[in-house]
Parts: structure tokens; sequence; C-alpha cells
């Protein structure tokens, strides 16, 4: 191991040191992220912003899909972090596992060159297949999907020949199965239909049960680990509330899927169903209040790493009210007939991504460059913790201004153009030029700045964090003593 | 007639009913654990305090998305308060349920079935 | 101290999680059988249309049994003229829908409500009063389509780009969009008001000050 403070791959383990990379990759990624999401949120207030050159539709797809994607590569190498020091053994097929690294960046830079310089085609199958898909979330041309699928497959045989070789615990489990069903259910969105009702069902299987179900189980892995490894808390505890948390999560989330089944075309018994779950879905998410107040209580949240345990503390608030409150809002059928499709599901959408899986990927974050650093002091009183803060300050304040001011005009925008309109494009733009509408874009521009003062002031915290500590860091694992 | 649309004027009701169920329902979830937790009996009455401000919530809410006008939604509202009411319950059971093991190994030693442990 | 309630032990929690998750995703594969025959272009329930309902004109009227609105079938009135058979039909509106999708139209609009907020929802935009009259709609959606940049928008300075439509590609879109608004979407969108389509003189129609009527109510 070499100094305290110093960054070396010496101080990780073969998963760790592909896991740096994925994260490297992520965090360039989630800077794109930023950077289109401020452009097209200039277009709203100045349409002839690059116009012609980035319009707001190639801006807004680069702006979502660099989300999928860096969340994607930050739960790759959260997960290619834990994996031997779980499994007890050396990744199996490392070496293949790097190849897949590089490809699959290969891929995504391609991909994105394309968006940016070719950005539409004709109206053939070819386009599809080599320029964009022009669906929502998953653009991707279908040869980056075939591509997609297959480092999934390399990633999820690292990940499963690993834990069969050495232990394989309960998360474990857990993990393996969620990989498959994540590679599996993409290939409900890899295919042409000129229906478009049958189009946006499937693509929701992708969207939603990724997202919604998928999605929150990885993360409540990657939690299941940090309790054990930052916390000291007991593994059998916590694998028993990672199968209590997979039971609720999947048994309200799969039939979940209802509350998108409401207008596309599908029956309308999809409005009961999808009304019955989400009414009742909230329910788990409230009463595990109960479960972090017992645990706060019971470890008296003790940390060795503070800036990690700090952004997990916001995954639970962020979750709680983009996931809980933001989504209950809106989300009966009686008040979603005016809601969909408007800013109230951008609204939601930012906060619900942001509090549930970017405040998730950042702890990761923080808690490989401690290691990457030698396993240096990360507890309080830190050199240079203004910076982590005020990157958290930023990244939250701006996350929460752009959620209410987009609130404000979706909620404009439901009454104005939605009930009062009907929708049409007359309806739209009265909606469009109302200065609730206006003013809450203002807002969102100030605290989309804020955010990315917050994504700049985070990068560079990351990259120096540590640097000039010398206590090596607290030991909490309860594993280990 | 499975859904009713809510009326214009019932929109600003319904989206601050709907946030406060959420929002009563965790303070009552907070304030039930807290009490439990560090053994405060005089703040359960608060917790249902907080449980009664989210009945309110749920019965407004049911009124101005038009849910009582029809059996199946009716039944939803039943569920819905039985469910927040429950939940806390169940979970803080699990809670220290799961949390017994700890004291096997002599880990943070406690009084049986007393979740007290914090502060003795 | 006594073992774990069993009600509280891994074990009985494994086996639940895997139980739960199971049983829902059957439900959900049965009810996706289910769902996948009723939105099957053509299917009985008459959910979604066969694409030769191009042929007809399509409306969108409130239905007091279901409180809401929904599509109706009207009399043949062919698009561009033209009467197609089902396999035609079909080619044109899939050649619409890759248009749609090879433009990325779904990063400003919305279908179905689902999609980007930048621009006007199309699910009903065949309908849309802004066409002006039954009679110049097919020609005024073709021209706007092959080039917006010069066509009247709104006030805000906001406008579509030109996406190197060709008039094929116009054509065909506005098939598809045609044939999407006659999918019933349970009342979505509601209260909208659609182009008149009766053979009535249409002067009536078009001497209508649209603009800003309906936004008069929320300014207040």
């Amino acid at each position: 191991m070499s100094a305290l403070g110093i960054i070396s791959n010496a101080n990780l383990n073969g998963g760790q040191k592909l896991a740096v990379k994925y994260f490297t990759v992520s965090l360039a990624l989630f800077g794109a992220q930023v950077l289109f999401g401020l452009l097209a949120g200039i277009q709203y207030l100045n349409p002839d912003f690059l116009f012609g050159i980035l319009d707001f539709s190639v801006n807004r797809m680069v702006h979502i899909n660099a989300m999928v994607v860096w969340l994607l590569f930050g739960f790759i190498g959260s997960v290619y972090w834990l994996l031997e020091d779980e499994s007890g053994t050396p990744v199996v097929g490392l070496g293949l596992g790097n190849l897949n690294f590089w490809i699959f960046t290969l891929a995504v830079v391609v991909v994105v060159l394309v968006y940016l310089l070719i950005q539409v085609g004709p109206g053939e199958l070819k386009s599809i297949w080599l320029i964009n898909e022009g669906r929502e979330y998953i653009e991707a041309p279908r040869w980056a999907d075939i591509g997609i699928v297959v480092c999934v497959l390399i990633f999820f045989f690292n990940v499963a020949a690993t834990f069969m070789k050495g232990r394989f615990t309960g998360i474990a489990g857990v993990l393996v199965l969620d990989l498959v069903a994540l590679a599996g259910l993409y290939l409900a969105g890899m295919w042409y239909t000129p229906n478009i009702s049958m189009d946006q069902h499937w693509w929701w299987w992708v969207i939603h049960l990724w997202v919604e179900a998928t999605w929150e189980v990885l993360v409540g892995c990657l939690m299941a680990y940090g309790l054990i490894k930052t916390m000291g808390v007991r593994r059998k505890i916590v694998e028993t509330w990672l199968y209590i948390e997979v039971a609720l999560m999947f048994g309200s989330g799969i039939l979940g899927l209802g509350h998108h089944y409401f207008w596309i075309g599908t029956p309308e018994y999809w409005l009961t169903i999808g009304g019955f779950f989400s009414a009742l879905e909230p329910i788990p998410l409230v009463a595990m209040v109960v479960h972090a107040v017992f645990d706060a209580g019971y470890h008296k949240l003790k940390s060795s790493n503070t800036p990690a345990l700090a952004w997990i503390i916001g995954q639970a608030f962020g979750n709680f009210f983009g996931a809980g409150v933001w989504g209950f809002m809106h989300t009966l059928p009686q008040i979603n007939l005016y809601t969909h499709g408007t800013q109230w599901t951008a609204s939601h959408g930012h906060l619900a991504f942001f509090g549930a899986y970017v405040t998730m990927i950042l702890a990761f974050f923080y808690l490989a460059i401690q290691k990457w650093r030698g396993n240096v002091w990360m507890g309080s009183n830190l050199v240079g913790s203004w910076k982590w803060k005020w990157s958290m300050f930023l990244l939250w304040t701006g996350m929460i201004a752009m959620t209410m001011a987009l609130l404000i005009s979706g909620y404009e925008q439901s009454q104005i153009e939605r009930a009062i309109g009907g929708s049409d494009w007359v309806a739209y733009f009265a909606a469009q030029e109302h200065p609730w509408f206006v003013q809450g874009m203002v807002w969102r521009m100030i605290g989309g700045w804020t955010f990315a003062a917050g994504f700049v002031l985070l990068a560079w915290d990351l990259m120096t964090i540590g640097k000039r500590e010398t206590r090596p860091a607290l030991v909490v694992d309860a594993e280990s003593h | 007639m499975i859904v009713e649309p809510v009326a214009l004027a019932n929109f600003f009701t319904v989206f601050f009913s709907a946030a406060m169920v959420i929002l009563t329902g965790a303070v009552y979830a907070l304030l039930f654990a807290y009490s439990r937790l560090r053994q405060r009996a005089r703040l359960m009455p608060l917790a249902y305090v907080a449980y009664l401000g989210l009945s309110v919530s749920v019965y407004t809410l049911a009124q101005a998305a038009n849910l009582f006008n029809d059996t199946f939604w009716t039944f939803i509202v039943g569920l819905m308060l039985l469910g927040y009411f429950a939940a806390p319950h169940v979970v803080w059971h699990l809670c220290v349920a799961t949390h017994d093991q700890e004291s096997v190994d002599g880990h943070k030693p406690h009084d049986e079935g007393n979740p007290s442990f914090i502060r003795p | 101290m006594s073992q774990t309630a069993w009600w509280a032990s891994e074990s009985l929690w494994r086996k639940s999680a895997i139980w739960v998750t199971g049983v829902s995703f059957i439900f959900l594969i049965f009810l996706t059988f289910d769902t996948v025959d009723h939105i099957t272009a053509g299917s009985k329930s008459g959910r979604v249309k066969a694409y030769s309902v191009i042929n007809n004109r399509i409306d969108y009227v409130f239905d007091a049994k279901r409180n809401m609105q929904v599509p109706v079938i009207g009399p043949v009135e062919p698009l561009f003229g033209k009467v197609l058979t089902e396999e035609e039909a079909e080619a044109l509106v899939s050649k619409g829908k890759l248009t749609t999708q090879s433009k990325n139209c779904m990063n400003c609009h919305t279908l179905l409500g689902n999609g980007s907020y930048y621009a006007p929802d199309l699910t009903k935009s065949w309908l849309d009063q802004s066409w002006g009259s039954k009679e110049t709609r097919e020609k005024s959606m073709v021209e706007f389509l092959m080039d917006p940049t010069d066509k009247l928008h709104n006030s805000l300075g906001r406008k579509m780009p030109n996406l190197g439509i060709t008039e094929e590609e116009a054509k065909a879109t506005v098939a598809f969009l045609k044939w999407m608004s006659s999918i019933d979407t349970n009342g979505f969108p509601a209260n909208f008001k659609p182009l008149d389509q009766s053979d009535a003189p249409v002067a009536t129609v078009t001497a209508e000050p649209a603009p800003k009527a309906s936004a008069a109510p929320a300014q207040q």
C-alpha cells in the first residue's frame, strides 16, 4: 500500500481498479448531462439559441441519454467495486471485463457523436439502426442496443462467475437475479412496430421496470453493502432487510407499471390497477421512515466516510420527496389526466432521479476515492471539507429550485393547457406564454446554473479530497473485527 | 365509469392534500418510531395527532378527486387509511425482531424485547 | 436469548421476496397477453383501429356513458383523395412512424402524452383547429412538415426546425398522425375541441379567432 492521501491503484483490488474507470467515465457523462440540460433550459428562454445547430431535441436527447448511461456506468462501477470484497475472490474474467469497459465507452462516444453531428436521418429503418431510434430514453440506435445487451451480459458473466467461485452471499443472490432482469428487460424495447400503442406499451417495460424495479433493487444491494462497510451493520440483519425491500419494491413496482398505461390506448382496467398501486405504493416508503429512525438511533450514525454518509442520508430524503411526495401528487388517474405530459412530469423526474440514484452513486464515488487514496481519513473535520459540503449544498439547492420551478410551471400548464384549453396547439402555447410558466423557466435556469456550479465543485472535490490528509480511516466494519 | 376526473376548481386541493398525505404519514412514522426508540410515551399522542392529520388529508383528497363516487375507489381510501396506520407498527416490530440477533454475540446488550437499548 | 421470530427470519423474507416477485410477474404476463390483444391494430375491442381507418373521417366526441371523449369513425374521407387497402395503409402509416422516430419528434413533442414538453402534444394533432378547415388541413400539414421555419408558430419565437422531411415522408407522417388520432386513449386529452369536420360550409369555422380565446379564462 502506498502513502496515505496519494491516489494509487495499488490501494485497490482488481475489481476496484476497473470500477474507478467506470466511475471516471460516469462523472464525465454526469458533466455532459448537466451541460446539455443547461443548453436545453436556455432554449426555453431564448428559442433562437443554437437553433438549427443544436436544436432542443438534440440537447434534450443527450441530456437524458447521458443521465441513463452515467447512472448505468455508476451502477456497474459500484458492483465491480464491491465484487471482490463481497465474494472473497478475485474477479473472474477481469481481462474481458476491462476490454468490455473500453468497448462500452467507445460505443457511447460514437453514439453521442452521431447524435450531435448527424442528428436525424431519413424516415427509414436504417436511420433507426444507425442514427437514433427516436424513442425517449432509449434513443440509442439498434446496433448500440445490441452492444449494450452484450456489454451487460459480459458484466453479468463477471459478477455471476465471481460469486459462484467465491462466497455466494444474500446480496450476491439478489444482485445476480437483478442483473438477469436488467439485461432481459432491455430486449423488450428492441423491435420496431408501426403501432404507437404497442410501441409505448413495451417501451414502458424497459423504462418503468428498469427505473422503478431493477434499478431500485440494485440500489438496495449497494445500500446493503454500504451499510455493512461504512456503518458496521451485521450482515444477517442487512440481508433480511434487503429481502424485505425486494418484496416491497417488486411487489409494488412490477404492477405499478399500470400508472403508465392510463392514456396510451391500453384497456381501461389499467386505470384500476394503476390507481390501486399508485394509492398504496407510498405506504412502504413512508413506513421505512421508522426503519431509518431505528437504524440511526441504533448505530448512532458513526461513519468512516462522512461525505458518503451525508449523500446516503440525502438518498433517503430525496427518494422520499422525489418518488413519494412528488409522485403521489399527480399519479392518481383522476388528476393524471391533466398532469400527464406536462412539466409536472419533469419536476417529478428531476427530483426522483436525483434523489433515488444520483445521491447513491455520488456516495459510492466518495467511498471509492477514499480507498483509492489508501483508505485515508474522511470523517468529520476532514481537511478541506468545505468543498464537499458546498458542492452538496449547491447540488441540492439547484435541484430543489429546478423542481419547485418546474412544479409551478406544470401546475399552470395542467390548468390552462390541459383542463381549460383541451391540449390543442393554441392551448399549449397559451400555457407556455403565461407568466407563471415563463417565470418558472427563469427560476429553473437559476436552479440549473446553481446545480452546474455544484457539479464543478463536486468534480474538483473528488479530484482533491483527502489529498492533504495524513490520518487513516476510522474502522467501523463489523466483519473485520 | 371508473374514473371521474378532478374538477378544475379542485386541482390545488388535490395536489396539496396528496402531498399532505405523504408528509403527515412521514411525521406519524417519525414520531412513532422516535417515541418508541427513546421510550418517550408522551410523544405517542402527537404521533396519533399526525395520523389524524393524515386521515383528514386522505378524506380531503378523496372528496376532491371524486373517490367516494365509486365503490372501488372508496375501498382504496379505506386501504390507505388502514395501511398508513398499520405499516409503521409492522416495520417497528420487524426492526426490533431482526435486530434481536445483535445481542446474541453480546454485541449490544439490551433487555429482552425492550428496544430502548440506545439509552438503557 | 431467543431465536429470531419466524416472521422476522431471513429465510422467510427470502422466500417472500421470491414469491412476491414471481407472482407479480406472472400477473403481469397474463395482463400483457390480454393488453397486447387489445392494442393490436384492428383489435376486436376497437381500442386501436386498423390502419385503413385513415380512409375515414375520425372525430373525437364526448361519450356520456364512459364520461370521456372517445374517437368516432365517420364516413369515408380518404387521405390525399385515395382509398387505400389495409396493406397500403399500414405501409404508409409505418413510413410515417419511421419518420417520427428518425426525425426525433419525441424529444420536443409528446405522443400519447409521452415525450418531451417543448412542443405541443401530437395525440390529436390531426384534429387541431389550427389547421384551419378540413379541406385545407392535409395540404397545410404537409407544407408545415416540409418547411416549418417560416410558418406561424406562436409569439414566443419557439419554432420547429427544418428537419429535411421529404414530401413522401410528410404525407406518411400525416397518415400516421391521422391514424394515431383514432386510438382510444381513455379520454386523453380531455376537453379537446376538434376541428369541425361536418359537411356543412366551413366558412364559420375558419372565421373563428382561435389564438387568445382559450387562454383568456386563465389570465383573469
